[in-house]
């Protein structure tokens, strides 16, 4: 398992959003992610992108690899 | 009675909760996050009126932080700036190992009062706040030792039933947050307040907590129950329907304004200290 999701980036803007420091942003669901969320993001705590985050899953299920 | 401490006119204590652990800038562009800007919320919401406020602490970019130096920082800041306002560190953590969750209570000094969660409470679509007996335990463990106040978070119905278990083992009066909104929470109405506060034990001080739209009416209807009132960004982003809050203190303003109009005083922090013995 990758140590964070492959749809998580950082960025300081998108969406007419504009912060100081860089936010963790999801390219799946084409937003910045809660804080709370963002932890399973990264697969802290035990949390995983994987198993824990239905974004993902239904992202994956929507891609080739997904569908094997 | 609770009805009879609403017409004694018993001082309503107002807990201020400025930042939270799930939403942050995203979804509120002055949610506090540094602990200056919480710092700076924690001494407007005590100008305002609030005796306590709920700490939560962050990471530069708003993610979620644990660690005792980090909430060091947060309550430094917030004994900076504010005059004798009550701080109350959370130990919730949906997802993060027991230890970690303990860490807010190894500041110096330690927070006088701190969040301890009765339960479990769903996340998302797949997450859960596990909050097990032993999770509890501990964190209860660590609070008697420290001196800390624990304030018991009641998600729903069932966490009343927890509570039970162990309030005969804690300091009087034990001292409740009843929870009200979506999914695992008590359904968000006046009967289940009224139901709720019915089952309370004897002498219990309880706190009313309202997720979004449900703020206002049910700390409204605390005020008259002799309860006390949580608001705050954590809980609730709007003012009204469509409009967001401008502040922390901008909701503060509206409880004390309730609370005086219906005849209740708004308890100073000496106040809260002497109602909730801490
Ligand atoms: S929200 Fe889900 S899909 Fe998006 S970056 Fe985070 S883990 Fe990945």
């Amino acid at each position: 398992m990758a140590d964070r999701c492959p749809y998580l980036e950082y960025r300081r803007e998108s969406g007419g959003k504009r912060f100081e420091t860089e936010r963790a942003y999801c390219t799946a669901a084409e937003a910045f992610v809660q804080p709370m969320r963002a932890d399973v993001c990264n697969d802290r705590y035990g949390l995983g992108h994987a198993t824990d985050c239905e974004i993902f899953l239904e992202a994956e299920a929507g891609t080739d690899a997904g569908r094997d | 009675m609770a009805y009879d401490d609403y017409l004694d006119g018993k001082p309503v204590i107002v807990t201020a909760a400025l930042t939270g652990g799930v939403h942050g800038k995203e979804a509120h562009p002055n949610l506090p996050e540094t602990p200056a800007e919480i710092g700076d919320a924690a001494a407007a919401c005590e100008a305002a009126g609030a005796s306590i406020v709920h700490l939560h602490a962050r990471r530069d970019n708003g993610e979620r932080a644990f660690d005792a130096e980090r909430f060091q920082a947060v309550t430094d800041a917030v004994r900076e700036r504010a005059d004798d306002v009550i701080v109350q560190h959370s130990t919730g953590g949906t997802g993060v190992p027991t230890d970690l969750r303990a860490q807010p209570l190894r500041t110096d000094p330690a927070p006088e009062t701190a969040s301890l969660d009765m339960g479990p409470l769903n996340r998302y679509d797949r997450l859960t706040s596990e909050n097990t007996r032993a999770t509890v335990r501990t964190l209860r463990g660590e609070m008697r030792e420290r001196g800390i106040k624990p304030e018991l978070e009641v998600f729903n119905d069932g966490h009343l039933n927890e509570a039970l278990r162990i309030v005969d083992d804690l300091a009087e009066p034990p001292y409740l947050n009843l929870i009200f909104g979506p999914g695992t929470l008590s359904l968000p109405h006046p009967r289940s307040l009224l139901t709720l506060v019915e089952s309370l034990p004897a002498g219990a001080e309880f706190n009313v907590l309202g997720f979004g739209r449900h703020q206002l009416p049910l700390t409204t209807l605390s005020v008259l129950l002799g309860g006390h009132v949580r608001v705050g960004l954590e809980d609730n982003l709007y003012y009204r329907r469509g409009e967001l809050a401008e502040s922390n203190a901008q909701l503060v303003e509206r409880a004390v304004r309730i609370a005086e109009t219906l005849g209740r005083p708004v308890a100073s922090p000496a106040e809260a200290r002497e109602i909730i013995k801490i």
